[in-house]
């Protein structure tokens, strides 16, 4: 048993409740890249600030995900620490406990604080006084983030790198954008492990292109495959039918980040048809920012 | 009857019993062993033979109910009987099933032990009777789909379960590891047994705190069970019972889920059938 037994109601650096768990977990699990292996799973780092919670993982200093929750998505978000609070936890545990409040046909409330006396991160639902579920996070002092990438604009990039290429196709088919980079990159089974890719405006197009070995010519960027693949391969199915569009910018030093938008709605308000341009309230939707390096150029390929 | 597991002591003991009357629209029975007969039977093999019959029924029409007694051709019938297999020369017990469509006929004869010696019997029945020991205080759990969906979550954080059940009409689930302690309170429950009234004011305390309250003053108690033991105990909602009662065995021995189900169109109990479990209880003095 733990001993956050005490009542206390100590100032909480913040207490917020949420209506929408499961749009919480689908946004967490889009960066759970480690899935699959068993232990030791995936550290995240957790910032809170009064415009909302952060959450950052990142692996080898190669890939970083950030997942942007704002305090609009909460339905109360009381924030009275000073600075930004940071703490390290499990990724995979966070979103099993989160999982653990969704239940079929029944949307809970919960309640999020930290810290508890025992600095822990409290998970609790209070839309019910007959059933109460909660969990109690140990949290970690959080490593150092290797890299705070701070995304300028592309000056330095090649002018064929335009994002226009990219907002057309966004226009083309904005529904489906997301699903459609999953599916390219899950067919990527190429021989190399490193991708290219190529924006082109006439005609407006995205061309992922795999090099075979020792086969490098073009001076553009280059990619690991299973960098690019962590981006989109963990996103929920009832994402990508319901999804926003996605968004890739190059920034400095050939910086990949890809942009996707989860919509965090309660069940059962969802009106996907209410509004034709396909926009919901920005408020609903939670920002997924993955940062991938490019390969260094050694012209030789490893991996 | 159905008795599963009873005699061994790690696992989820299930016990099932039927009314003669609810099953059979004949019974004819008759041993030496106060016409008693137990035998065991494998579980994967008599499920077989039961669906298979009960397709048989069902595409011919015959809505599968022998019970109902509308006069049907269709029926099924069991028999115990020995027959000598292809390349034995020994006779070997059978249950055999023979299902009667309207234009085929189908016999499923299911492998089964020797009849139980009368010790063997004596045995169980003791078994039987321990195992109908009533926890002091029951609580009923309305929401079966809502615990299977708990527990299903719960499996992924940790192996080992503590349930504890006050006399308020509490029941409490916890998961604790060393990294995260998950839980789920269930609240003002109705209780069967000893019950007592819940202090003023712990509702504003949280459920672990209620609950150690409730076990320093001796009103509720509280084991150790293996998830995957519950889970197995869940399996039960199968059979779609239509209430469940969770209690804890005196000197906290086991956990009894007692399951119970309704005449159907009623709120009533239908005692010709009973279903309940007896999950062990981990040890824990070592820790």
């Amino acid at each position: 048993m733990s001993s956050s037994a005490v009542e206390v109601d100590e100032a909480a650096d913040l207490v917020c409740q949420l209506d929408c768990v499961q749009g919480m977990v689908d946004a967490l699990s889009s960066v759970r890249w480690k899935r699959h292996q068993s232990s030791p799973g995936q550290d995240a780092v957790v910032e809170l600030s009064e415009h909302g919670i952060v959450l950052i993982v990142e692996e080898t200093g190669c890939l970083q995900a950030k997942v942007y929750l704002r305090r609009e998505l909460f339905v109360t978000y009381e924030y009275s620490a000073e600075g930004r609070p940071r703490f390290g936890l499990s990724l995979g545990l966070f979103v099993d406990c989160l999982n653990t409040f969704s239940s079929p046909g029944h949307a809970p409330v919960i309640e999020i604080r930290y810290p508890d006396p025992d600095m822990q991160l409290i998970l609790k639902s209070v839309d019910s006084s007959n059933v109460c579920i909660y969990a109690e996070i140990r949290t970690r002092i959080p490593d150092t983030i290797s890299w705070d990438y701070n995304f300028g604009p592309a000056r330095n990039a090649p002018a064929s790198f335009t994002i226009k290429a990219i907002s057309l196709y966004l226009h083309t088919a904005p529904t489906y954008l997301t699903a459609v980079l999953k599916e390219a990159i899950d067919d990527l089974e190429w021989p190399s492990s490193t991708i290219q890719i190529l924006l082109q405006p006439e005609p407006p197009s995205v061309v992922f292109k795999g090099e075979g070995h020792g086969d490098l010519q073009v001076p553009n960027n280059t990619y690991k495959y299973k960098f690019l693949r962590a981006t989109t391969s963990n996103i929920a199915g009832s994402v990508l039918k319901d999804n926003r569009g996605s968004k890739l910018t190059f920034g400095r030093g050939g910086m990949l980040k890809i942009q996707h938008l989860v919509s965090v709605v309660k069940p059962g308000i969802q009106h996907p048809y209410t509004d034709s341009s396909g926009l919901q309230q920005p408020s609903r939707i939670a920002y997924l920012e993955f940062y991938v390096k490019p390969e260094e150029d050694e012209g030789s390929v490893d991996d | 009857m159905f008795l599963h597991n009873l005699l061994a002591g790690d696992g989820v003991q299930c016990v099932a019993q039927f009314g003669r009357d609810l099953l059979f629209r004949d019974y004819r029975i008759s041993s030496q062993n106060d016409d008693r007969i137990a035998f065991s039977i494998d579980l994967a093999l008599f499920h077989r033979a039961l669906r298979s019959a009960l397709s048989i029924l069902q595409s011919q029409g015959g809505g599968g109910d022998p019970a109902d007694g509308g006069g049907s051709q269709l029926q099924i019938q069991i028999k115990l009987l020995k027959k000598i297999p292809a390349g034995s020369q020994q006779p070997t017990p059978f249950l055999s099933f023979e299902t009667k469509g309207y234009k085929s006929a189908v016999i499923h004869d299911v492998p089964i032990s020797k009849p139980l010696s009368r010790a063997d019997v004596t045995e169980l029945q003791t078994a039987l009777d321990m195992a109908q020991e009533l926890p002091q205080t029951l609580v009923q759990v309305p929401d079966l789909p809502q615990l299977q969906n708990l527990v299903d979550r719960l499996k992924n954080v940790g192996d080992i379960l503590s349930i504890s059940i006050t006399q308020y009409g509490d029941l409490h689930l916890q998961v604790s590891t060393g990294l995260v302690t998950v839980g789920s309170e269930f609240r003002r429950l109705r209780v069967l047994g000893g019950r007592a009234d819940a202090p003023p004011g712990d509702q504003n305390l949280s459920a672990p705190s209620r609950t150690r309250l409730a076990m320093e003053r001796g009103e509720a108690q509280s084991v150790q069970v293996s998830m995957k033991h519950l889970a197995k105990s869940i399996q039960c909602h199968l059979t779609k019972p239509d209430c469940a009662f969770y209690g804890i065995a005196p000197q906290g021995a086991c956990l009894t889920v007692i399951f119970q189900f309704f005449i159907p169109g009623t709120r009533q109990m239908d005692k010709s059938i009973s279903l309940h479990c007896r999950l062990p209880v981990l040890d824990t003095g070592s820790v």
